[in-house]
């Protein structure tokens, strides 16, 4: 077993568990965008970034393993700076605020980041709504990559991809041709885990409430 | 890295398959473009699911500009921004009536930005096909359809005794193999200090310790000629030049590892070096320095060239891993590490080309000659090289230690016609930005890190009094952007954000700016995102009046 | 997912198959507005398919039986319950008055509750007084329930899904997860992925075939040759585990001799699989730490279905892969409650627990808990009561949740059987092909509006909770029953579900310590002490059998009831496919008939070209039984010499091709070998190349 404490507060893990696993058996909530429990971790959101003793900066707690005697700061204030401004990056890529219901949205609410100071580029807005169940708006996704993962580690489908290249990059079904005519087997799992609703369920897309906050910029 | 498709592509190339990118990359060579039926028979036959495929296609430069019979390429890059202030890609642009990016109607002329040709000690650069030109008048015999390939100069060597720029010789790999002990060799590498010659200057002695010790049924050694470095053409000579050298620093590797095969990813942008390291290999293998049973040792090791297909941070080296094995050059987070699990999940050392090209000197003269060649300093040598604006510009083998002021001056012969030197950019596009004033630093890692520079890839880049600060910092983040993979979110959106703050006309607003590159420094997944903050430190450290900042 | 755009959520067990997904059910406006997968359901692990995610919109379809229907003058009309529930129990009790209780039966549904079909068995035995009683695994599983329970004592999975995460190897026969149970399928590849070297065995290469090691084509209907050839390398190459066989089984002495006929080279001579192919099987298996063995219908649905389940079996027992984590027998359990409704006694011969009717402690303890005598005599199979209806022998039935017009082989059969019985009841959520016959149809709760408990097919009991209400007058069939019961005279005072579960509880050993506290969120496995303690793992130590040894079957192979002739020379397998659900009953009420408009017959290239079909051609499919017309599909998925297709539209009667061919020991019907003549419907017989052997 490896001894740590988080806040202040010791715990004895497995060898190789992550600072976030370890963080979550403690019950202390570090915000995340790109993780999903259903997953391997993944690294791109910078979000879960902590503070750890001796490390020369803020560290990503759900791809960094657990050392004997490491000391963590969730609340670290650079750790917490870097997480703002992440995410209010991210808030700045989208063309309009994420819906209440969002993971995005709780993150935000979370971290206190209600607007975005970024007037420049925007996703464009494009809608995809060949399927039955699945629509996708390309505008809301944020790259995180989580629907790619669930469709290859849990559903073992591979019919999703990241597409583009640097603030171009998006997801796509397939070549491009939406879910239904790719290999998609309908089984939900990306609208399950998309934290931004960019896939979510047809049949919820006019029940989505107005977002709790305005961007200002 | 996926796991799975990792898995999916170590089965069929069991089988012999080929990776999804060479497939693609054929047939963009075919017709000039990429087809959803090109895709479908790229995932067939690499064996890699369709929307895969479809992601890859779209990740890459060479996959992604459509090419006309006449496809030309037009470079961007620092040092022919250098030369022209980009003046030349205005005058390709209107010369031939296309944007970047964009083929005439008739698919008989294509125009493409290219970053970099390594041809940047004769800025400016422009490709057309394989035919690279390079200098005074080449805009007007592009235009004209006269191209012709440029001339490149021979490196110099200021050592007494030339390392990297003799040709390889294969005594190295003879006195590793007759020694007959890798853990000798491996401490020898280690106490050589070997730091990593592609900007991350990191230890290679150590990656081939963890590799070692890695469990695996194969293991692999990876050479990094994924130069992209704009103003940087080190390994590009190496390669074209000197391929047996690096083949034998790869044997020698793969004998310390126990790898029994490795590969060389090189820049599509250098189209003659893969060529080149084919044919050094097929006489290697002639000679019975490669292939099965080397010299009757018992070890054999082999090589795979591959090409790349346009993408500066594939130079990262689990982005590298990921485009060899046909996939979009993305970075993983590590752990796991390479040396742990890289290709087809197998532990693998990823070397840059220069550093490997140091190893057969250590396997056969030992660590006491290595280090005395440069007393005092970092041991072993380096290749640097000037661009265009340098009135002797080239590649020079020079030891550690000397300062730059002797480097710019004495060996290059300071800046041509008059001009003043204002500043130099070393080691690359993430590397810090040195104002003339402070010359007497030392060329050496320690020495420029504390100036907030590096020695990176090696390659210097001098501008002179004409050169703007704010639009070199606007070129700089649009090279950035558009190199960025797309998944960490600091550089995917930082970078985009701060290009936009110096293209725009607007002042830029400081605060904002210094939080925005404290972000990417301090949060990016990898030393794309982290490092670009350094040259734009240095250019508000040393020429904030330049920049256009809002007044506070 | 609780947030505002929902008013309730509820965590319940989907009802389409047997993996059991947790999921949550979101409801808005009284109406199910999302479902999304459970993170901590045991089976499903946050994950589940297109059915159980998405296929809800049955539930307010406007097709959705709402009222009482009474049949009069050949046209239903709507009546009040008091009137429907008065004219069931009135002409049940007049035929029992004037026939013997013996002249009703039941059916149940395998996916209604436990509860309902504990209700249910109490219904027949006590208020009628008859063991007339089956449900749908007689045409599934219960081939798996006789050899598991004559090989190993319990009548279930031997360990868990998570078992197939532990395996180093694992050989699926009969059976195509990825289709038919979805989020199974996916665990399996994700292992596959992983290094466990997985060996398929099908007539055609299913999906994960592309994953596996190695993939065997036997011919339909030699599974039990290729089971014993297995066994023959394994005993032939040293690969047995002579300590297990010694100390924990009986009967190897004669397994063992007749293992000996079955070399490599006869095996392929009998199904076609290479013989190279025999041996490495046997020798993946046989050499690998831990390894599962998972069949499906595959198995199962053929004449000698449950012998090669006993085969499977021998196996396990002759290497000692059984009783260990990550070396489990995992029958893939169709429906949702299939498991369940057989655990309950919804069968002719038996109890809950698998006691048999004739049993006198049993026996009494039923008697005394209901307060009446019961009949210690077998009951009809299903097949056994289409054929006492046609014989005049069998008057009423009462059939609930189950569709066999549509399900079950021999069709015009079936259809003559439900034509002449003097009254039949339906109980159902729409009306099915079967209802049609029906004199009385009442309307029931879906899965996602009632109450209970379902068993997946790893014996896991996991609670149901309802999220929305039946629409209009429609209830649950808890309700229904126990008041139709009570019509009859025999009120069996449960005031809920739950009160039927502790009524189970007590009279049932496995499930002695079941609550709806202990089973929360994550079910427990059966058996299930007294003290909540359950059993992911069986047989650790014993085997339930007297004297707590496993038992090896000597059994030979024998041909299927059906094999290629001059007039019928292709071979057809019958199965599902992923997007709809056994009879489409639900299904094709969703959206999914979007994903999977019709039916198609899958058909290999070269019988294609010598038939002169083409892909999407209409071709007619004849059986000594029975004519179809649907679609062509040619592909090479499959192995020329077969066809195959599936069930789930009532346009296309698949079942109409299957004849009366079943199990030998249970009835199950042999569903996966028909030797069928398959041409374009445009063609004239006399214009039809000739179809003999050689050519």
């Amino acid at each position: 077993m490896t001894s740590l404490t988080i806040n202040g507060t010791p715990i004895d893990v497995a060898p190789g568990t992550t600072i976030l696993d370890a963080a979550r058996a403690l019950g202390e909530t570090i915000p995340t965008l790109c993780f999903d429990e259903r997953q391997d971790p993944f690294g791109a959101c910078r979000v879960c970034m902590v503070g750890v003793e001796g490390a020369p900066g803020p560290l990503p707690a759900c791809t960094t393993q657990v050392r004997e005697g490491m000391v963590v700061d969730t609340r670290d204030p650079t750790a917490r700076r870097v997480a703002d401004a992440v995410v209010e990056l991210v808030l700045s890529e989208l063309p309009e605020p994420p819906a209440s219901h969002t993971e995005l949205a709780a993150v935000a609410r979370q971290l206190d980041v209600t607007d975005t100071r970024w007037p420049g580029r925007v996703h464009e807005r494009d809608h995809d709504e060949r399927h039955p169940y699945l629509a996708l708006r390309h505008e809301l996704c944020i790259s995180c990559g989580r629907c790619v993962r669930a469709c290859d580690e849990v559903q073992g489908t591979f019919a999703l991809t990241a597409t583009g290249r640097g603030f171009d990059a998006n997801i796509a079904a397939g070549m491009d041709q939406g879910f239904q005519a790719s290999a998609c087997v309908s089984c939900g799992a990306c609208a399950d885990t998309c934290p931004t609703g960019a896939i979510t369920e047809m049949s919820l897309l006019d029940l989505a409430p107005e977002p709790l906050h305005e961007v200002t910029t | 890295m996926s796991k799975n498709l990792v898995e999916l592509i170590r089965r069929h190339h069991e089988q012999g398959a080929p990776t999804a990118l060479e497939v693609l990359k054929a047939a963009m060579d075919d017709h000039g473009t990429i087809t959803d039926d090109d895709r479908r028979v790229a995932a067939e036959r690499s064996g890699l699911p369709e929307a895969t495929v479809y992601g890859v296609s779209t990740f890459y430069d060479d996959l992604v500009h459509p090419r006309g019979r006449r496809h030309v390429r037009v470079c961007t890059g620092t040092a022919c921004f250098a030369a022209t202030g980009d003046a030349h890609v205005d005058q390709v642009r209107e010369g031939l009536g296309l944007q970047l990016g964009e083929r005439s109607a008739d698919g008989e002329t294509s125009l493409a930005e290219t970053v970099c040709l390594g041809l940047c000690h004769s800025s400016p650069a422009v490709r057309v096909g394989d035919v690279i030109d390079a200098g005074p008048g080449v805009v007007e015999r592009v235009l004209a359809g006269t191209e012709r390939t440029a001339p490149e100069p021979d490196p110099v060597s200021l050592l007494p005794e030339p390392v990297l720029t003799v040709p390889g010789g294969w005594e190295g790999l003879r006195a590793a193999l007759d020694r007959n002990d890798p853990e000798a060799t491996l401490e020898d590498v280690k106490a050589a200090q070997v730091r990593g010659r592609g900007g991350a200057g990191f230890p290679a002695g150590m990656k081939w310790q963890f590799a070692r010790a890695a469990k695996g049924e194969h293991k692999f050694i990876v050479a990094n000629g994924d130069e992209g470095d704009p103003g940087s053409y080190i390994d590009k000579w190496l390669m074209e030049r000197n391929p047996a050298l690096l083949l034998e620093g790869m044997a020698i590797a793969g004998f310390v590892v126990g790898a029994d095969h490795g590969f060389v990813l090189c820049r599509s942008e250098y189209p003659l070096s893969k060529p080149a390291l084919d044919a050094a290999a097929a006489q290697a293998r002639e000679a019975g320095l490669l292939g099965e049973n080397i010299l009757g040792s018992g070890f054999s090791f082999d090589v795979t060239i591959i090409e790349g297909a346009g993408s500066y941070v594939v130079g990262e080296e689990t982005a590298l891993l990921a485009s060899i094995q046909g996939l979009r050059g993305t970075v993983s987070a590590r752990p796991p590490f390479p040396a742990e699990r890289g290709v087809h999940g197998m532990p693998t050392v990823v070397n840059n080309v220069e550093t490997l090209c140091n190893v057969p000197f250590i396997a056969s003269r030992g660590v006491d000659a290595y280090r005395d060649l440069s007393p005092g300093a970092t041991p072993g040598s380096k290749l640097v090289c000037f661009n265009e604006r340098f009135a002797k510009p080239g590649l020079y083998e020079v030891p550690f230690g000397m300062t730059m002021r002797e480097l710019c001056e004495d060996v290059a012969g300071g800046l041509v016609d008059g001009h003043e030197l204002k500043a130099l950019q070393i080691g690359g596009p993430l590397g810090g930005i040195l104002p003339a004033s402070k010359l007497d630093t030392p060329f050496d890692f320690d020495a420029l890190a504390a100036e907030g520079c590096m020695v990176g890839h090696g390659g210097i880049v001098g501008f002179d009094e004409t050169t703007d600060m704010r639009e070199l910092a606007r070129h700089l983040l649009h090279f950035g952007a558009s190199e960025s993979c797309g998944k960490c979110f600091p550089c995917r959106i930082g970078l985009q954000r701060a290009h936009e703050m110096f293209a725009a006309d607007d002042p830029v607003d400081r605060q904002r700016l210094e939080e925005l590159l404290e972000t990417l420094e301090l949060g990016s997944l990898c030393a794309h995102g982290g490092g670009m903050p350094a040259p734009i430190r240095s250019l508000l450290a040393h020429w904030p009046d330049e920049l256009g900042l809002a007044v506070a | 997912m609780s947030d505002a755009r929902f008013d309730t959520t509820v965590t319940t067990t989907c009802g389409y198959c047997g993996v059991g997904c947790r999921l949550e059910a979101h409801a808005r406006g009284g109406k199910i507005a999302a479902i999304s997968p459970a993170l901590d359901g045991p089976a499903n692990l946050g994950h589940t398919c297109v059915k159980g995610r998405f296929a809800h919109q049955f539930t307010r379809s406007r097709e959705r039986l709402t009222a009482p229907l009474i049949k009069e003058n050949g046209e239903f009309r709507v009546a009040t319950w008091e009137e429907a529930i008065d004219r069931v129990a009135s002409e049940l009790l007049r035929i029992k008055g004037q026939h013997g209780p013996d002249a009703i039966a039941g059916l149940a549904s395998s996916r209604a509750t436990n509860e309902d079909c504990f209700v249910m068995s109490r219904l027949m035995r006590a208020a009628i007084g008859t063991n007339n009683l089956d449900n749908c695994s007689r045409v599934c599983h219960s081939p798996t329930s006789y050899a598991l329970r004559k090989s190993f004592g319990l009548s279930g999975a031997t360990g868990s899904f998570a078992d197939i995460d532990r395996a180093d190897a694992a050989i699926i026969i009969g059976a195509n997860p990825t289709a038919a149970h979805p989020v199974a399928g996916a665990r399996i590849k994700q292992a596959a992925l992983r290094g466990m070297k997985l060996v398929t065995i099908d007539p055609r290469r299913i999906e994960l075939a592309e994953y596996g090691v190695l993939h065997l084509a036997p011919r339909p209907g030699t599974n039990a040759a290729v089971m014993l050839g297995l066994a023959h390398v394994v005993q032939r190459d040293g690969l047995i585990d002579r300590a297990f066989i010694e100390s924990r089984t009986e009967g190897f002495e004669a397994a063992s001799a007749l293992m000996e006929d079955y070399t490599p080279a006869d095996v392929e001579r009998i199904s076609g699989v290479p013989a190279a192919d025999i041996e490495r099987a046997a020798h993946i298996y046989a050499e690998a730490g831990e390894a599962c063995l998972i069949w499906g219908l595959g198995v199962t649905e053929h004449k000698y279905g449950s012998e090669v389940v006993q085969l499977i079996c021998n196996l396990a027992l002759m290497t000692g892969k059984v009783g260990r984590p990550g070396s489990a027998l995992l029958p893939l359990r169709g429906q949702n409650n299939v498991q369940g409704s057989s655990d309950m006694g919804a069968l002719p011969d038996t109890y809950s627990d698998y006691r048999p009717v004739s049993d006198e402690a049993t026996a009494r303890a039923f008697e005394e808990r209901w307060g009446v005598p019961l009949s210690r005599e077998k009951g009809y199979t299903i097949p056994q009561m289409f054929d006492a209806a046609v014989a005049g022998d069998l008057k009423a039935m009462y059939i609930f949740g189950e569709d066999p017009a549509q399900t079950d082989p021999n069709t015009s059969h079936v259809i003559e059987a439900l034509e002449s019985l003097e009254f039949l009841v339906c109980q159902d959520i729409f009306e099915t092909e079967t209802t049609k016959y029906a004199d009385v149809i009442l309307p029931a709760a879906a899965f996602l509006e009632k109450q209970g408990t379902f068993t997946n097919a790893e014996r896991r009991v996991q609670l149901v909770m309802p999220a929305i209400d039946p629409p209009g007058g429609a209830k649950t069939d808890f309700e229904i029953l126990t008041t139709v019961s009570k019509a009859l005279g025999h009120d069996m005072g449960y005031s809920d579900p739950e009160d039927v579960l502790a009524e189970i509880a007590a009279l049932t050993p496995s499930f002695a310590g079941i609550t709806y506290e202990r089973l929360g969120r994550t079910g427990l496995q059966w058996p299930v002490a007294a003290d909540g303690t359950d059993s992911p793992i069986l047989y650790r130590e014993r085997f339930e059998l007297p004297g707590g040894k496993g038992r090896f079957a000597t059994l030979p192979y024998r041909p299927p009831g059906s094999e290629a002739t001059e007039e019928f020379p292709l071979i057809l397998v019958t199965g599902r496919r992923l997007e709809h659900y056994n009879a489409g009953t639900m299904t094709r009420r969703t959206a999914n008939i979007e994903l999977l408009p019709n039916e198609v017959l899958e058909i290999h290239p070269d019988d294609a070209a010598r038939l002169w079909i083409s892909d999407g051609d209409l071709v007619s499919v004849r059986s000594p039984y029975g004519r179809i017309e649907v679609e062509a599909r040619v592909t090479d998925r499959i192995e020329p010499g077969n066809v195959f297709t599936a069930f789930h539209f009532p346009e296309v009667r698949t079942n109409l091709l299957i004849g009366p061919s079943a199990d030998v020991n249970t009835s199950c019907p042999e569903y996966k070998v028909m030797a069928v003549d398959v041409r374009p419907v445009s063609e004239e017989p006399a214009r039809t190349p000739a179809l003999a052997a050689g050519d």
